[in-house]
């Protein structure tokens, strides 16, 4: 019978799913939040999303 | 990885929809306060150049679109995190916002709270290097404070959660803002607020999409 209980070690099966959402998730709200380009288009189109979100902006 | 793209729906759903909501707050609340202290900022000639969007619906289409965007980056953290551990329902989700809001929140703002246009503030780099640092050590501590049954990792989280303020956030030799001071205040507790209703949201919706997808 399966169990249905949360067990505390993750099935092998499930690691690359959750890994890669994880990895994809960080890589967006890093970049959207930290990336500093050259010509600030990106810092000033996220700008006041950085501010509200008391991302370092400035 | 039928699994991932499902965890990649469930995510883009929430993280709009939360964007959107954190987006109509920030309208009505912060952003009135971010223009009232641009006003006090000079216009440096270096900046005059570069593009920025045009006040108004460009301005504003761009806050949403960061707002929905960092909303699907943050659920996918929400949403792997509920399937790794099998749990779905918003009462779950709930518990992973908060937890969303702590980490990514409350714990930088103690050191680097969240500031106005023209405050001036120590060296760009070396406060997003805090940030990340708080954020991923208050994230583990949590981890390790809640969820981890072994105790030296539950004494080990509580160390964590406190080290990036026993370090302390860089500050400039001189603080100096523009914005009244009230202002500033005022923006820092409608901040919190928004954020914790975007959090919160957002840890509701993840789960209660999760609770629609069979994995």
């Amino acid at each position: 019978m399966k169990t249905l209980a949360a067990s505390p070690a993750i099935s092998t099966a499930k690691i690359l799913p959750g890994l890669s959402a994880i990895v994809l998730g960080l890589t967006i709200v890093l970049g959207l939040g930290f990336l500093q380009d050259s010509n600030n288009y990106l810092h000033n189109a996220a700008h006041d999303g950085r501010h509200s979100a008391a991302f370092p902006c400035h | 990885m039928a699994d991932f793209r499902k965890l990649v729906a469930v995510s883009l759903l929430a993280g709009l929809l939360g964007g959107l909501l954190l987006s109509v707050l920030q309208h009505y609340q912060t952003l009135p306060l971010i223009l009232a202290a641009e006003q006090f900022e000079t216009p440096l000639a270096e900046h005059v150049h570069d593009w920025q969007p045009m006040d108004g619906w460009q301005r504003n289409g761009f806050t949403l679109l960061f707002n929905g965007l960092t909303g699907f980056g943050f659920a996918l953290l929400i949403a792997a995190s509920m399937y790794w551990r099998n749990q779905r329902g918003y009462l779950y989700g709930l518990g992973w916002g908060l937890a969303g809001f702590l980490v990514f929140f409350v714990a930088p703002s103690l050191g680097l709270p969240p500031e106005l246009p023209g405050t001036d503030s120590a060296e760009l780099r070396s406060r997003q290097a805090w940030w990340l640092f708080t954020a991923a050590a208050t994230g583990m501590g949590l981890f390790g404070l809640i969820l981890a049954k072994q105790r030296w990792l539950q004494i080990g989280g509580a160390g964590l959660l406190a080290l990036p303020h026993l370090i302390g956030a860089p500050h400039p030799e001189v603080a100096h803002a523009l914005a009244p001071e009230t202002l500033q205040q005022h923006f820092v507790v409608l901040t919190s607020i928004n954020n914790a209703f975007f959090w919160l949201a957002l840890g509701a919706l993840s789960g209660r999409l999760l609770s629609k997808v069979k994995f």
